[in-house]
């Protein structure tokens, strides 16, 4: 027991470095833009407006002043550590004077209950349907399901998505291909609003358990075709073990250690959002928030984003870590 | 299996239920009360805030400055309701002293804001001097300086004494496109700090007021107002829809679907080929023009813009050669195919523009004389826009114009007819040589040339970037688009690009008046190789004859026709330069579903406005439109 | 080398099909090489016409042949993808198997580094990429980048089979046996480890090409050049599918799709073919 305590200080200590190290290289990152959001908010407000020379000029200076981008690269750097540690990502330079944190706060709740589910549901499936190819290696049927999985995996999504689109909200047109909810329906726990939530989630949810699953089916597939052959398994058939409770009990459930490693990473990963998924079906998350933070050189957003990312994965990488240990006793703790 | 039918029972009653409720976009709003209109800013990352005087905070043409928001005047891009110019907030036209050091304002009466009180003097010299005093707000800067002083003598009267002259001080307060909003000084006396302040719910100077909004930022619903006779609308009647809707519809195929489901009555902007699409299969959808080509013209000219600090382009000679490489009519195809509206020369084709440049520079253009180094040419053929029209009659038959008007009015009139040989003497007499196919510059580079683009974010520059690029490389020179995305506008102001498909002219469109973008094209304003360009000079022209046309137009009257005599000379001097290359005006495929509403502003039928729908001046509509059941 | 090959194609029905898709495409892609129009040159043929004798896959909206297009494009998908996956596996192979049995002081060193690289937000690196580079940016560099950044994952994976293999009963008779850690490593490891390198490499493919889609799809990309991805976001500027053009999309979707299938046969069946408990049930089956 003491030697897992240790195990785990020192993981703990890796994760604090890897966050560390991640967030500093996100703050490289997005500060090496070549987008200076001054210059965005200048042309955002010229664009269309009348504007004189001079007062441009002036309004370039105020910004510059008004978001604190004056003083040296260290200071800034300084001030960004300072806030951070409390939580606080400052204000977004592209919607000034909001917090970062408040907009990140209203994207992220839908794009953890979109990828969440549509994350689970394709593991399901396709652990489901691979567990089963791998055993039933000659199954005809399992086969096919196996091509077919496996041809529609590398469609590229946009045109997966797409394609869903046309057909649910235009040839047929039964479900509702943009936002999140009804329009103009008030929030609530009542059945009005979660039913509009549900069914606008279909699609988006749809389409990425069909471009999800294939993944997920190989993975299990030849996992499970290895462990087929192993003597345990061929123990239990020559004992009379029945083929499902083999299946069950002895196949899948050693194949799936390695699935739930990716399981976790994936579901870590979530929190970069589903950008495709979202621009396609309007639906709103944190995807669209990065690409309009990118675009408008807006790096305390991208920071923000990404720290959030950044957490996430390394904390489902760490919880993997920390319970391979107790789940598989064939691994030493070192 | 008896769990299986059970499932399917199961889904088939939710495929039911989820039927049942599709048929309705909006929730708890009659449709036929709705107008529902693309807001091209797409998802607002910031959806509640109102704060429109915070610089880029959050949302604006949410139905926001087009619905809520009121100012002194507005000029109309097109025709207007009653005349081009609209007193709006003021009674009267502006009225300067002789030396244009002072501007005096009257104000209407009987205008409310919609939590019912009254709108005076006040919120104008409130909303000046906030601005004076306060930095960062989104028209602080302007305020600054032009304004010394500003005075009420009375609740309807507002006097501006300037630092210096300026005979278009008016024009801030003036709306194309948009314009600086009055505050309500009620509000925002009592707010801290104004800059970070979300003005939400908003007050009203507008016919509707904001009815809900969703904090995504997708949509936004206005309602009309009880007292919508209060508003500066009012004397127009009582607008038809009794809500409208902003919303994002997703990318240019969604709108498509979106309103061939009806679902969508205005789209803000599509591609061509997603006009087309509409044309061919939805009866009720519309465009500007009821056939070819369809799209409004906005008063912005897409243009090759050079870089006139780069060596290559100082020549005037170069710039004409790359302009005789370019065959207008693949351009329209590629861009719009066809559906573009030409113009040779560097003021956008629309509004009452043609009538004060276009059709009377016709003879001049015909005439004008190029040298080439070894011999003189008559560049100009008036006959490009026909030829489109000829070129598109077999596929699109009846939708193509026949008379002449209407064909220059859509397609505009001639270009500079391809000319390789005259290029390649242009280029040759610069000192450029051509080694095997290839061009090499004075110096004995490659002559190479990236066309920066903005990517999908303007698709149609884009796609006559790639085409422009093309015949350009089929000459024998290097010529690549690069896609700029996001980093356009600093690429733009900061002078790091060779060439660029962008616009340096805007216009009112409605008015022959050029100042709104020529002013800024002084040489005073051109900031030296390396330093940030200020709009809209983006190509750093330097010129002493420019700047003599300049400096007239500024002690020349708004409506002065002596100006549009300046702005013809400013069209020559362009022409002889070739500072831009001007393309085509920016026609945007604003397409109007009438299976609900009808009176949506035409060419053809009534012109009364700019049907683009972000535009402030849009708010027209609202008063013209009828329910179609 | 032959003989196995020879093997495979004998006796796995699934190798041969793979072999057989996966040689289309390659002669497809090498068509590119004998096409009638440089790929970046539009409105060489009339636009939108449907599939038809004279045109096999139509026309684009941009007057380009898809046919001769589509050379272009699956050529430089491919090449991409397969120098990604090849670059990547290198490394996480390398690292995860390294990792996985050394453990200690050089596991938890690696993997700091290697979940540093998972934790990395790619979007606004390649954004940052791509606008850094400008019009230098092209598909071998872009592979280059990917596969810098695509090898974390399955590195960890890959360990994570390594470390349960270093703590089984025929690796600590192995060491008792006194067999180098390298023969270890690659005579009676490597087996179980390939399975998992065909499948990673089957969707580290799939995430590279994909992710180049979505790079295209939203404008960060070189789009003279056509790749699979250029073609859609062409298309998409042309509103193609609600416009009505969907061989624009459809075959350059149904090539990556008839790649993918022979890649996974191929991967498949040579998986079956090297696992050796499975090998010695065939040749049973074989002789007897």
């Amino acid at each position: 027991m003491q030697a897992y305590a240790i195990y785990a200080l020192k993981r703990l200590a890796q994760f604090v470095l890897v966050v560390f190290i991640g967030i500093n290289l996100a703050y490289l990152i997005s500060h090496a833009t070549p987008i200076d959001p001054v210059e965005q908010t200048v042309s955002a407000a010229t664009s269309f407006g009348n504007a004189s020379p001079e007062a441009i000029l002036m309004m370039r200076a105020s910004l510059r002043e008004l978001y604190g981008l004056e003083g040296g690269a260290v200071s800034q750097y300084a001030a960004f550590w300072r806030r951070v540690l409390v939580g606080d990502f400052g204000p977004s330079l592209s919607a000034f004077p909001t917090p970062v944190s408040t907009l990140i706060g209203r994207a992220l709740p839908w794009t953890v209950g979109l990828l969440s589910v549509s994350t689970c549901l394709a593991f399901a499936l396709g652990n489901l349907l691979g567990g089963l190819a791998g055993y039933f290696r000659e199954s005809r049927i399992l086969k096919l399901a196996g091509i077919a999985a496996m041809a529609v995996h590398p469609i590229p999504y946009y045109i997966v998505a797409f394609v869903l689109l046309i057909v649910f909200g235009y040839l047929w047109p039964v479900l509702p291909i943009s936002g999140g909810y009804r329009i103009n329906t008030p929030w609530g726990w009542n059945a009005e609003f979660v039913l509009s939530v549900v069914t606008h989630a279909i699609l988006p949810v749809a389409s990425l358990v069909l471009v999800g699953v294939g993944g997920w089916f190989m993975g299990m597939r030849s996992l499970v075709s290895n462990i087929v052959s192993e003597d345990y398994v061929v123990y239990a058939e020559l004992a009379g073990v029945s083929r499902g409770r083999i299946l069950g009990a002895y196949v899948m459930r050693n194949a799936l250690a390695p699935q739930v490693t990716g399981l976790a990473m994936s579901l870590g990963s979530i929190f970069n959002g589903a950008i495709i998924t979202e621009q396609v079906f309007g639906y709103p998350g944190i995807g669209t928030l990065l690409i309009q933070a990118v675009h408008a050189g807006d790096y305390s957003l991208v920071i923000g984003i990404a720290s959030v990312s950044i957490v996430a994965v390394s904390v489902a990488v760490l919880i993997i870590d920390l319970l391979y240990p107790l789940l598989d006793p064939r691994v030493k703790v070192a | 299996m008896h769990a299986l039918r059970h499932l399917a029972l199961a889904l088939f009653l939710a495929m039911c239920a989820v039927s049942a409720s599709a048929e309705e976009l909006i929730s708890d709003l009659p449709r036929n009360e709705t107008l529902i209109v693309e807001n091209p800013e797409g998802t607002i990352k910031n959806a509640g805030w109102f704060n429109i005087w915070a610089i880029n905070a959050g949302g604006q043409s949410t139905g926001l400055h087009q619905l809520a928001m009121d100012t002194l005047w507005y000029l109309d891009p097109q025709h207007g309701l009653d005349g081009v110019w609209m007193n709006s907030l003021a009674a009267e036209k502006p009225i300067y002293n002789a030396d244009f050091t002072e501007m005096t304002v009257k104000l209407r009466s009987g205008i409310y804001w919609s939590d019912g009180v009254e709108f005076t003097a006040d919120d104008l010299v409130f909303t000046t001097e906030l601005h004076m005093k306060t930095n960062g707000l989104r028209w602080s800067a302007p305020f600054q300086i032009n304004v010394a002083s500003v005075s009420a003598p009375d609740r309807n009267t507002v006097i501006f004494k300037l630092k210096k002259p300026n005979s278009r001080f008016h024009s801030l307060f003036t709306v194309r496109w948009g314009a600086i909003w009055i505050m309500p000084k009620h509000v925002f006396e009592k707010v801290a700090d104004p800059l970070k302040f979300d003005f939400n719910k908003p007050v009203s100077l507008g016919a509707y007021v904001l009815h809900s909004y969703d904090p995504n930022g997708k949509w936004f619903i206005w309602q009309l107002r009880d007292d919508w006779q209060r508003t500066t609308l009012g004397r127009y009647g009582k607008p038809g829809p009794k809500y409208v809707a902003y919303v994002d519809p997703g990318p240019p195929d969604k709108r498509v679907i979106a309103q061939l489901n009806h679902e969508l009555d205005i789209i803000h902007d599509t591609s061509a080929e997603g006009m087309f699409t509409l044309a061919k299969q939805s009866k009720t959808s519309r465009g500007w023009f009821k056939g070819f080509p369809y799209a409004h013209p906005d008063p912005t000219l897409p243009a090759v813009i050079f870089n006139l600090q780069n060596d290559t382009f100082k020549d005037r000679r170069v710039r004409w050669a790359l302009a005789l490489l370019i065959d207008i009519k693949a351009v329209s195809m590629a861009s719009y195919r066809g559906a573009a509206t030409i113009s040779a020369i560097a003021i956008p084709p629309t509004g009452t523009h043609t009538e004060s440049y276009h059709a009377p520079m016709e003879a001049w253009l015909r005439d004008f004389e190029l040298d080439t180094g070894k011999r003189t040419i008559k560049p100009y053929d008036p006959n490009i826009g026909r030829q489109i029209a000829e070129m598109l009659r077999p596929s699109m038959g009846e939708q193509i114009p026949t008379s002449a008007d209407d064909i220059a009015r859509a397609f505009g009139r001639g270009w500079w007819k391809p000319d390789p040989a005259a290029a390649s003497e242009l280029l040759q007499a610069a000192g450029f040589t051509r080694r095997g196919n290839d061009w090499m510059t004075p110096d004995g580079k490659p002559f190479a040339v990236r066309l920066v683009v903005e990517g999908d974010l303007r698709p149609v520059m884009t796609r006559a970037g790639s085409m422009i690029a093309q015949q350009w490389r089929q000459f024998g020179i290097d010529a690549k688009t690069e896609v700029a995305q996001g980093t356009l506008p600093d690429r733009r102001q900061a002078g790091d690009f060779d060439a660029m498909i962008s616009w340096s002219v805007e216009t009112y469109g409605g008015h022959p008046d050029l100042s709104y973008f020529l002013d800024s094209w002084h040489s005073q304003f051109v900031a030296p190789p390396g330093k940030m360009q200020t709009p809209r000079n983006w190509q750093r022209w330097a010129s002493p004859e420019l700047d003599k046309i300049i400096e007239q137009i500024r002690s020349t009257g708004f409506d002065d026709p002596k100006s549009v005599d300046l702005g013809r000379e400013f069209v020559k001097l362009a022409v002889r330069e070739m500072p831009i290359i001007p393309l085509m005006a920016y026609n945007v495929f604003t397409v109007m579903d009438q299976t609900y509403w009808t009176g949506y502003p035409t060419a053809e039928g009534d012109p009364y406005t700019d049907p683009v729908p972000n535009w402030g001046n849009s708010r027209a509509m609202m008063v013209r439109l009828k329910p179609a059941k | 080398m032959f003989t196995v090959l020879r093997d495979l194609l004998r006796y796995r029905t699934e190798f041969r099909f793979g072999a057989i898709l996966t040689g289309f495409i390659a002669a497809f892609a090498a068509l590119s090489l004998v096409s009638p129009y440089p790929p970046q040159d539009q409105f060489v043929v009339p636009p939108d016409l449907p599939p038809s004798w004279s045109y096999w896959f139509g026309t684009t909206s941009r007057g380009q042949d898809v046919f001769w297009q589509l050379t272009f494009a699956i050529r430089n998908t491919m090449l991409f993808g397969l120098s990604v996956a090849v670059l990547s596996r290198l490394v996480s192979i390398a690292i995860g198997m390294w990792s996985g049995y050394k453990g200690g002081i050089v596991d938890r060193l690696l993997m700091s580094v290697n979940d540093t690289f998972i934790v990395i937000p790619l979007f606004p690196l390649l954004v940052l990429f791509y606008f850094v580079l400008r019009d230098r940016m092209s598909w071998p560099l872009l592979a280059l980048a990917m596969a810098s950044l695509g090898w974390a994952y399955d590195a960890r994976l890959i360990r994570a089979v390594a470390l349960s293999l270093s703590s089984r009963e025929f690796t600590q008779q192995c060491v008792f046996s006194g067999m180098r850690t390298r023969e270890i490593v690659f005579q009676e490891h490597l087996p179980y480890v390939l399975p998992i390198v065909f499948y990673t490499t089957m969707n580290n493919m799939n995430w590279s090409i994909g992710l180049e889609v979505t790079l295209s799809v939203l404008g960060f990309t070189d789009i003279d050049t056509p790749t699979v991805g250029v073609m859609i976001y062409w298309a998409n500027q042309h509103t193609a599918l609600v416009a009505g053009v969907w061989w624009w999309v459809f075959f350059p979707v149904l090539f990556v799709m008839i790649l993918f299938i022979g890649l996974f046969l191929l991967a498949i069946s040579t998986n079956e073919y090297i696992d050796p408990r499975s090998r010695l049930a065939r040749m049973g089956d074989v002789s007897g």
